[in-house]
């Protein structure tokens, strides 16, 4: 394998995992940029899209479908979260919340392990990408492509979203002030539900993606929501971009450093982590502590 | 108040003393009636979350329908068993913590199931003050027969060295010459991979790098890279879990079985389900399979299908044999403490679902077959299966006493 071919597949494995991480990254950030709610269901969730999508496939016989639905199903499953017991505690401290999300990561843990057991489940990649195309002649899976085409997707669509529609608008505005946002007639309430279900639908979809690299498994969440925490922080928590650059920092760093430092693989995030809080205690692009 | 009664301070704790051993006093000997005649407690400090959670759920299940189908029998000594189980997410801190409250909370003096081998290094040295006997049914690593041996501690299962042993010997007539070795970065993964090196260096091949990934990594694709790249006609996998799982599945993804052949220390059926077809051509040794033809097992299977309308997987029938070997070594002591069951063990053979097992006195090695399977997909089978290739006598496959290595 030449120099330039390794480094172009190990480029585009590290666009892959950035874009898994993104999925992860993006809808923690939104959902704490606006709610001030550190879930740590996040990771539950991611797996319970992995699950949702395994059985939707596997009873419609096609992935495109899981990929639609699974994240929507979720989604809606956070909504109803969000209305039917967050919304009750918005005048409580902070505690109440991660109590609540934590719980809520426990309760959906069992569940999935009582709905599809504790054996991990195999979701493969649709037929149209389970081949291979060749990078300067080395193979290259074409799935991983397609996760670093969804990814831009993805992140060009909440970045347009954001900016560009009345909901993203609202969803500002309630960032910034939620007091004034709803002194002004915006229905903060309903904002809030629909930004925590899209920030468990885009869980979920990173969740349901992730499946054919790593199968659907119920260890899945435990090891994620520690690089999904690590994102937003490097991020700044809060912002979109953040959570973006995040997301590729982290993917890099932990395909490059499995290569060069294997040995101080687990340790390699934190570091930058780790260095660019020094610099920066709010993250790149949060707001100073 | 010269004429006020003031107590010494010694009197006062004589008081206290003899307050507090009346009020211990019936619960010690209550404690001591049930470690004689009560319920036949077994600690099971499982993972069963986490990255290895499927092995410790496949423990539980195995321990579960022993302990069921014992209790109708009777029990053992006709005293009924009752299993303790405590997930641990297989972390060593939790394990000796969840065992260190069945023992002060539960008086629970056997323990088995403890899912990964840096929880069993952290409990055997604590077997002695715990006045415990631990009989192993997975863990792999080494150094638990051999430097880190405490003689409360037992191995039913087939080692990491003994599973690697297989491997070797099954390579010495193999067309592969230059080998490189992937593990788990913990204690069983560098164990097994250290041996693997050492029998490839001793049969004259080429052992041409390792590298070690931490639990829970969700992409190789850097390692599949190294693999590669090393130029390597076999690369030897020393993974569980989640791990061997991701593993599978992309390096079939990257197309890497076509180039360099895939070894493993463990052929593991959950995995083989979980990853499909990307097992196809894995060849490995099997600590337990159900595709093993011998009577006990076939009778085995049937129970389990019985039970779970499924075949049974590679640490259920682990588990299985174990709860055998606890059976009828508490039989033959006639008890269950330290001092009476130890013996008991020592030297007891025992016709098991692999074939004869014999807990050998040095260093409690079960010593037993070693079987290769490779996973192949017979016509009529909808999943592939383990299929065996070669089986070893246990002589050939254990190490000598309160050793990891061998000596030809």
């Amino acid at each position: 394998m030449s120099t330039v071919a390794f480094l172009l597949t190990q480029v585009v494995n590290a666009l892959s995992q950035s874009a898994l991480l993104f999925f992860l990254g993006v809808g923690l950030t939104l959902i704490f940029g606006l709610m001030r709610i550190v879930n740590f269901a996040h990771g539950a969730l991611y797996m319970l899209g992995a699950f949702v999508g395994y059985s939707l496939s596997h009873w419609s016989g096609n992935f495109w479908i899981a990929l639609v639905v699974a994240p929507v199903l979720v989604g809606l499953f956070g909504a109803a979260f969000e209305f039917t017991i967050l919304r009750r505690l918005y005048r409580r401290d902070a505690p109440a919340f991660l109590m609540v999300t934590f719980g809520l990561a426990l309760v959906v843990g069992e569940a999935v392990r009582l709905t599809w057991g504790s054996d991990a489940l195999q979701v493969p990649a649709p037929p149209l990408l389970a081949d291979v195309i060749f990078l300067l002649d080395e193979p290259f899976p074409l799935y991983r492509l397609f996760l670093v085409a969804t990814g831009i997707v993805v992140a060009v669509a909440i970045w347009q979203f954001l900016e560009r529609s009345r909901l993203g608008l609202l969803i500002r505005a309630t960032s910034q002030n939620a007091d004034m946002a709803s002194a002004l007639g915006v229905d903060v309430k309903r904002v809030r539900s629909s930004v925590f279900g899209i920030g468990c639908g885009l869980a979920a979809l990173g969740g349901m993606l992730a499946a054919p690299l790593v199968t659907a498994s119920n260890g899945m969440a435990a090891t994620v929501i520690i690089d999904a925490f690590v994102i937003v922080i490097i991020g700044g928590m809060g912002s979109f971009l953040g959570s973006l650059i995040g997301a590729l920092l982290v993917g890099f760093v932990q395909v490059f450093g499995n290569y060069y430092l294997p040995d101080l693989a687990l340790a390699f995030m934190y570091l930058v982590m780790l260095a660019i809080l020094m610099v920066r205690p709010g993250g790149l692009l949060g707001k100073e502590a | 108040m010269s004429g006020q009664f003031r107590p010494s301070r010694r009197a006062m704790l004589k008081v206290g003393l003899a307050g507090a051993a009346t009020v211990a006093a019936p619960a010690i000997l209550r404690l001591s009636a049930e470690a004689q005649a009560g319920p036949i407690k077994i600690g099971m400090p499982l993972a069963l979350t986490g990255a290895l959670g499927s092995v410790g759920q496949q423990q539980k299940r195995g321990a579960e329908l022993y302990a069921k189908l014992q209790n109708a029998k009777g029990g053992i000594l006709g005293r009924p068993i009752e299993l303790l189980i405590e997930d641990t997410a297989g972390n060593p801190a939790n394990c000796v913590r969840k065992a260190q409250e069945m023992v002060e909370r539960h008086n629970c003096r056997l323990f088995t199931g403890i899912t990964l081998s840096s929880e069993a290094l952290a409990i055997v040295p604590k077997l002695a003050e715990w006045d415990s006997i631990f009989i192993s049914s997975d863990n792999g690593d080494g150094r638990l027969t051999a430097e880190s041996f405490v003689p409360n501690f037992f191995r039913a299962n087939i080692s990491g060295p003994m599973g690697t042993r297989a491997v070797s010997l099954y390579l010495r007539t193999a067309k592969l010459e230059k080998f490189y070795a992937l593990g788990l970065d913990y204690a069983w993964g560098h164990n097994s991979v250290q041996v693997f090196e050492n029998e490839v260096k001793k049969s004259k091949k080429e052992f041409l790098g390792k590298v070690f990934a931490p639990t829970g990594t969700k992409d190789y694709s850097s390692y599949i890279a190294k693999i590669r790249q090393s130029g390597a006609d076999a690369v030897f996998l020393v993974m569980q879990g989640d791990d061997n799982n991701a593993f599978l599945s992309q390096s079939r993804q990257y197309r890497l079985p076509e180039k360099v052949k895939l070894l493993t220390e463990i052929v593991d059926l959950a995995s083989i389900r979980a990853v499909g077809d990307a097992s196809l051509g894995l060849i490995g040794s099997s600590r337990y399979s159900f595709t093993y033809d011998h009577p006990l097992n076939n009778e085995f299977v049937e129970l389990w299908k019985k039970e779970h309308n499924t075949v049974p997987d590679t640490f259920e029938g682990e588990q299985w044999q174990c709860m055998k070997v606890f059976e009828a070594g508490i039989t033959k002591a006639g008890g269950i403490e330290a001092g009476k069951l130890r013996p008991g063990l020592e030297d007891i053979e025992i016709e098991s679902v692999k074939g004869k097992v014999h807990i050998r006195k040095c260093d409690h090695q079960g010593v037993q077959q070693g079987f290769m399977v490779e996973v192949v997909k017979p016509a009529g089978f909808d999943t592939p299966i383990p299929q065996v290739i070669a089986t070893f006598p246990g002589a050939s496959t254990t190490p000598k006493c309160n050793t990891m290595t061998f000596e030809d």
